[in-house]
């Protein structure tokens, strides 16, 4: 290896360097500031693991160059009906399943609509984002006490704890590199992504790629449905409000390229989920107003990103 | 002459087309309920108010859009404005054209800072714009110490609604929008960039400017949205994580529909229509007092089923022609 591939490589570790960084820093001040850094550390995983879910599903839209920004929204009607469906049958199997197919038929649908109907994938979740968004507020209102649905909180104390959490998060993280990384449906992806013409020519087929896209996505949502109603089991409209862009923060800050294709990476999810969380839990030990936190949060966001792509910028303005 | 007339009266249908029709079933839907879509002056306060906030946002996403640039910022420009113009105005007693012209200058510097970190860093403009939307919400939050601006009591700067302001707004902004972008050397290499950036720019188009001025336009343009919407209410609410994005997605209707639109006429004029487009929409959901919710879901069908037509529109035709040509046979 020479020296320019040494400091290519090495750049395209920038967010596993920062996400380790943000660790330390999060280890020094905890110790400085005599928190306790257990605690701490449940709390990220716990405001973690849904991001890092349903990012980790929503690489596969990402990797096609494709981008959902209806994510969060899907993750709320999922949980909720999810609720509803615990609520008439008792049975946490049940839910988990009905999470994960209402959450897929969503995905597919945006999906099929989009190939179908030769619609622009994102303004296709546009659509779909306000849709949700409404139908989470009918849902609310004909279902529960008008402002909630509420799971009764006994029934899922057993499994919201930070080991099952990160037993589905990883469960779902193997599973899916071994289909990104490990199989032809996730080279076509990274192919199709990279190389819409070429992929087409060499067979690939696009509407397939993305059904296959969005179903991965769905069950990355239903689980992360299922993690929400298990953190808290009392639903309101304001629950997974801010997966949605968290996802797309995340999926950058780990080091995805928005382009997609072959440079996409599956852990750029986790990476970016667990960062972010890192570096809010940071901004609340500094004590700072909620608004310089995220302002601090912005720049930081924006030169990790710069550092990480440092090799990928070309002559002319990217779009 | 018979070919003449034919054209001329295609483009009139395909300019009024929408909007007129728009226009009829709002009349008749309010009309089944028992209620006029135009009744007080406040109706026509909020169908102007609604067409002139909606247009300014549709040329302030679309300037970008069309060049592939997605903005994210918008909202948090027309946010940071408005809080800048209206704390400037409480604190030294300016009067509400003042607060307009400081809007409009706040929007264009921080417009133009976005456009300078997206040329800086050169990362995709989705990404730069995820990062300054961030900054921005933050920065109003933390000059407004998070409890947002409120002068619903300042009877001179809540003055500004009416009917000829908002029409003057309208008129202002689609002229001088028109003008820099069609009658000026910055517009016409802003089309060049925009049909081939490659080629434009090794023939001399200087990129970096043009995107730049391209992101201080838009922001001047969010600038006046925000003092529309500050002045209609009195007061300026916070929003964090995203919560001031939702400013965009009201354009994007009027986008596609001025598109359309744009096909028969000027594409800025088509905007325009585009809007009044769904400001007829917004005043019948006020005037028929529609959940918000059932406005959500209609108005994103509306969305989906323009863009099936607009994605499909040769296929329908090809249909249409087929049944007719068979209809033809058969008879």
């Amino acid at each position: 290896m020479n020296k320019n591939q040494i400091k290519k490589y090495l750049m395209n570790l920038t967010p596993l360097f920062g996400l380790l960084a943000l660790f330390i820093a999060f280890l020094v001040l905890g110790t400085i500031q005599d928190i306790n850094i257990s605690y701490g550390l449940k709390s990220i995983i716990n405001q973690s693991v849904v991001v890092a879910v349903v990012a980790t599903g929503a690489i596969f839209i990402y990797t096609l160059g494709s981008f959902d920004i209806s994510l969060g929204a899907s993750v709320a009607v999922s949980a909720l009906i999810g609720g509803m469906v615990y609520n008439k049958t008792e049975r946490i199997f049940v839910m988990t399943l009905v999470c994960i197919g209402v959450a897929v038929l969503i995905g597919l649908f945006n999906s099929v609509l989009a190939s179908v109907f030769n619609l622009p994938v994102f303004v296709t979740t546009i659509a779909m984002l306000s849709v949700l968004n409404a139908l989470v507020l009918v849902l609310i209102r004909i279902n529960g006490t008008g402002s909630e649905i509420a799971v009764p909180a006994a029934a899922v104390k057993g499994l919201n704890n930070t080991p099952f959490k990160i037993v589905v998060l990883l469960l779902f993280f193997l599973i899916s590199m071994f289909i990104f990384s490990f199989t032809k449906i996730g080279r076509m992806q990274k192919f199709q992504g990279g190389n819409p013409v070429c992929a087409k020519l060499s067979g690939i087929k696009e509407k397939k790629m993305a059904i296959i896209a969005f179903a991965m996505s769905g069950i990355g949502v239903g689980l992360g449905a299922f993690l929400s109603i298990i953190y808290a089991p009392t639903l309101t409209k304001n629950t997974a409000s801010s997966v949605g862009m968290d996802v797309i923060i995340a999926i950058v800050f780990g080091g995805m390229p928005v382009s997609g294709g072959a440079r996409s990476k599956i852990y750029a999810a986790v990476v970016g989920a667990f960062s972010m969380t890192l570096l809010s839990q940071i901004m609340v030990m500094f004590n700072l107003n909620s608004g310089i936190g995220q302002m601090v949060k912005a720049a930081i966001f924006i030169l990790v990103v710069f550092l990480a792509t440092s090799d990928q910028r070309g002559k002319m303005l990217p779009r | 002459m018979k070919t003449n007339n034919s054209n001329i009266f295609k483009k009139i249908a395909g300019i009024a087309g929408i909007p007129t029709a728009t226009l009829l079933i709002m009349v008749i839907l309010c009309a089944s309920q028992g209620v006029k879509l135009f009744e007080t002056e406040g109706n026509w306060i909020l169908f102007f108010r609604a067409a002139a906030s909606v247009m300014l946002t549709t040329f302030a996403l679309s300037l970008n859009l069309n060049s592939g640039r997605f903005d994210f910022s918008i909202g948090s420009v027309s946010l940071l404005s408005s809080v800048i113009s209206a704390s400037i105005c409480i604190a030294m007693g300016l009067p509400t054209i003042v607060m307009l012209l400081i809007s409009i200058v706040s929007g264009a510097l921080l417009g133009m800072i976005s456009g300078a970190v997206y040329v800086i860093v050169k990362l995709p403009p989705i990404i730069v714009s995820l990062g300054v939307a961030l900054f921005y919400e933050g920065l109003a939050f933390a000059i407004t110490k998070g409890y947002g601006v409120s002068f619903v009591a300042n009877g001179e700067l809540t003055s500004f609604p009416s009917v000829l302001n908002y029409a003057l707004v309208i008129i202002f902004g689609l002229v001088i929008f028109i003008f820099i972008f069609d009658y000026t050397q910055f517009g016409y290499d802003y089309k060049a960039l925009l049909s081939g950036q490659k080629v434009s720019v090794n023939t001399g188009i200087k990129e970096i400017p043009n995107a730049v001025g391209c992101y201080t336009i838009a922001g001047a343009l969010m600038g006046v949205v925000g003092f529309i919407s500050a002045t209609n209410t009195g007061t300026i609410q916070m929003a964090l994580n995203f919560g001031s994005i939702g400013v965009m997605f009201t354009a994007f209707l009027p986008m596609f529909i001025g598109g359309f639109i744009g096909r028969f006429c000027n594409e800025k004029a088509g905007y325009l229509l585009g809007a009044v487009t769904t400001a007829f929409i917004s005043l019948m959901y006020a005037r028929l007092n529609i959940d918000a919710s059932v406005q959500q879901i209609v108005t994103a069908l509306i969305l989906v089923g323009f863009l099936i037509y607009l994605n499909n529109e040769n296929k329908i035709i090809e249909l249409v022609m087929l049944k007719k040509f068979v209809k033809g046979k058969v008879q």
